[in-house]
């Protein structure tokens, strides 16, 4: 199971599926494939899907942020959704989702333009 | 990819899959490698890379390869084990007649059915047994009055000798005027008008011409292939079976053999040492001087010491690294001579193997070993150095320290595994203005780069509390920018600041993405509510809110980074149980050591994770409550 892949929607929306534990492990290379796709695609938004993490480290929360702030640098939109309780316990702790939107899991939304979430 | 060569493709595929799911993959390919190493002589480990390699080679699935190998190698044995792989081999068969070929001419579109030659014979070349590929030629009225053979595999042998490229263009009518009419012939008609194939066995070639064997006798088959047929066949005579068998092994093992005759001058080499040595057999064996010549500069000491060894009757067992073409390859030579009474050698047999890919593997293997020792000890200076640079700039006090109208404890517990010592800090000083500033903070990552990170938080908010603020929440502010600002990769922490006032016993706190401190008031334990401010340097426009509480004596406050409650196989508040637990129990034993008692009995969650915990209780009157204790003023 590859912790992360990258799927570029037709309507602009950067898909970024992350999976398992995130961790110290393997935080550097995610990092790395997050920032790389944000870079090359551009995106008008970037939306990851934490449905399938089971564990953030404080290197993996490093993974939201990093892609938090490469989204910032082009002025996309970034949003995260599906994360488990615990994950989301973990969100709100460090105060992320103050800093960016959190959806429940669900199915993901139609293409489409992205709306912005609260 | 032109479509008649996916159509090809996936015709393969087809066979393949179907082949798979009658014996497991792996099962064939640990028949094919026992069988293997029981011919050849090697480890079963040995053959069974090979195969491997050799799939990997030849762009195939090893399973199919394996079916082969085992169809070669017990060819008319007739073992029921053989009988089950012809049943496997017919299986695959079948499955191609149930689902027509891919490539039926179409009508207005010739090139749609049509296989390229050069697709079949690419196919072939990687073939092992005698295959040919042949495209009937029609006559006025539609029928089929001869066949052509189009393409051969390398190692097809007709009744008169001839082999590979040189079956290619030859007539059926011209060529083997016999067959015309007969059995095989009406065969090739059939499935050529069906699409089914067929097998004939045993087939006897009767020939009529001089030089060639007046019978043989053959297993024959015969399946569709785009325009043409794909006819392979077996030898029966037993003679050729052997020869067959050894072809195989000797493919198989990427070895070759020679025979010397010092007397005659003859020498003999077989058909794979002409491979190894990339040479065409028309050319015949390479003379020793040049083959000697190709040895690179480097291994001809090796080359001299076997040689002279050899002649002094030992057996000859060398790899020597040889130039073939523009490769490098490690060519493994094991002979023997053949000497008279008086010890003069006669003839000399070798076996030649190319031992190259196994060379390589070496190499690389080795290389890698090298690499994971040079990373084990980079990290493991690193680790040291870490854990050295956090030891001098966050001292961690032995007992528990006095600071105006608070006493508190430090304790830190550093991650187990080595790499892991990380950038857990804390502070506790007095301020001018006569507050006391408490703080722990956990920065993210390991290893220096957290070590340097934490180092700086700490200093600048040493610095802080002196110049400017001794506001939680302003603290936190500032700390923020300095990690946004930082050029550093990607620094993030998370944080607790708190502020005692000693005279009125008011405890003010503020927190970055950090867990709230845990107060303990008469035997219960709350977690402190958490006021607005996500974790250091991720936003630098962030402002930070906060608490405050009043504090009683006998009140316990606990300033903690998550490696005490974080574990990834427990939630935040199963983990947080226990420590509420120990504090509920220390503070109805109304210790007269709580500090002391409590922080040797806190353990932490998450081996992973360094942990920082401070503890603190408010003094009741400075002046009874263990006065003149060590000050903290880093």
């Amino acid at each position: 199971m590859t912790p992360v892949s990258i799927d570029p929607r037709d309507d602009g929306v950067l898909d970024v599926i992350l999976r398992g534990e995130i961790d110290y492990t393997n935080a550097a290379p995610v990092t790395q494939t997050v920032t790389d796709a944000v870079d090359r695609v551009r995106p008008v938004a970037v939306r990851v899907d934490l449905t399938e993490v089971t564990f953030l480290d404080s290197s993996g929360i490093g993974v939201l942020i990093t892609g938090m702030k490469a989204a910032r640098e082009i002025a996309a939109e970034y949003r995260v959704r599906g994360p488990n309780p615990k994950v989301l316990d973990q969100l709100r702790i460090t105060g992320l989702a103050e800093l960016f939107p959190v959806e429940p899991a669900g199915p993901p939304a139609a293409a489409g333009p992205p709306a912005a979430a609260g | 990819m032109a479509e008649p060569q996916q159509a090809y493709l996936s015709l393969i595929d087809e066979i393949r899959s179907a082949v798979e799911a009658e014996a497991g993959p792996r099962s064939l390919l640990d028949r094919a490698a026992g069988l293997l190493a029981g011919r050849v002589g090697c480890r079963v480990r040995e053959a069974y890379t090979y195969l491997l390699r050799l799939a990997a080679e030849q762009g195939r699935e090893p399973a199919p390869l394996a079916a082969e190998v085992i169809a070669v190698l017990e060819a008319g044995v007739g073992t029921g084990d053989d009988r089950r792989l012809r049943s496997v081999v017919d299986e695959a068969l079948r499955t191609r007649r149930r689902t027509p070929p891919a490539f039926r001419p179409a009508d207005g579109a010739p090139a749609e059915g049509e296989v390229p030659v050069r697709v079949v014979q690419t196919v072939l070349d990687s073939l092992p047994g005698g295959h040919s590929w042949v495209v009937p030629v029609r006559g006025g009225s539609g029928e089929v009055v001869d066949y052509l053979t189009e393409a051969a595999s390398p190692e097809a042998v007709d009744t008169a000798d001839r082999r590979g490229a040189h079956l290619i263009g030859m007539s059926l009518r011209e060529s083997y005027p016999n067959l015309v009419g007969g059995p095989l012939w009406q065969a090739y008609g059939q499935v050529l008008a069906d699409g089914a194939p067929r097998e004939l066995r045993p087939f006897t070639f009767r020939a009529q011409r001089p030089g060639v064997p007046a019978q043989t006798a053959y297993s024959v088959r015969v399946n569709r292939l785009g325009q043409g047929l794909l006819i392979s066949w077996t030898r029966h005579d037993p003679e050729a079976q052997l020869g067959d068998r050894l072809a195989q092994t000797e493919r198989l093992g990427n070895l070759g053999w020679g025979e010397w005759d010092l007397v005659t001058g003859r020498v003999n080499w077989s058909e794979q040492l002409y491979r190894i040595y990339e040479r065409d057999p028309a050319d015949g064996p390479l003379p020793s001087e040049e083959s000697n010549a190709m040895i690179l500069p480097e291994d001809e000491a090796l080359r001299v010491e076997a040689a002279a060894r050899f002649a002094e009757g030992e057996a000859l067992d060398v790899t020597l690294r040889v130039r073939v073409g523009d490769r490098v390859k490690h060519l493994r030579t094991v002979a023997d001579a053949l000497r008279d009474a008086t010890g003069r050698t006669l003839k000399v047999y070798g076996i030649v193997q190319d031992v190259t890919a196994r060379e390589t593997a070496r190499a690389q293997l080795a290389e890698v070993e090298r690499e994971l020792r040079e990373h084990r000890e980079s990290l493991a200076a690193e680790h040291r150095l870490a854990a050295q640079l956090q030891q001098i700039i966050l001292p961690i006090p032995e007992a528990p320290i006095n600071l105006p109208g608070l006493r508190l404890a430090v304790k830190y517990l550093p991650a187990e595994r080595a790499s892991r010592v990380g950038g857990d800090w804390y502070h506790a000083a007095h301020s001018p203005d006569c507050q006391v500033v408490l703080a722990v903070g956990d920065v993210a990552g390991h290893g220096l780069q957290a070590a340097t990170t934490m180092a700086q938080l700490r200093h600048a908010l040493s610095a802080l509390t002196v110049t400017t603020t001794t506001d939680p929440a302003l603290l936190l502010a500032h700390l923020n920018r300095l990690l946004c600002a930082s050029t550093a990769v990607a620094s993030t922490g998370t944080a607790i600041v708190a502020r005692y006032d000693p005279d009125t016993r008011a405890l003010i706190w503020a927190q970055a993405g950090h867990p709230p401190p845990l107060h303990t008031r008469a035997g219960h334990t709350v977690e402190l509510p958490r006021p607005r401010g996500p974790l250091l340097g991720a936003d630098p426009d962030v402002a930070y809110e906060t608490a405050s509480l009043m504090l009683e004596p006998g009140d316990l406050i606990l300033l903690y980074t998550d490696g005490l409650v974080e574990h990834r196989d427990r939630s935040l508040q199963q983990g947080l149980a226990p420590v509420i637990a120990t504090l509920n129990e220390i503070s109805l034993a109304g210790s007269a050591q709580p500090l002391a008692a409590l922080l040797s009995r806190l353990r932490r969650a998450n081996p992973d994770d360094d942990t920082c915990i401070v503890a603190a209780r408010p003094l009741v009157d400075a002046g009874t409550d263990n006065p003149g204790g060590p000050d903290d003023r880093s």
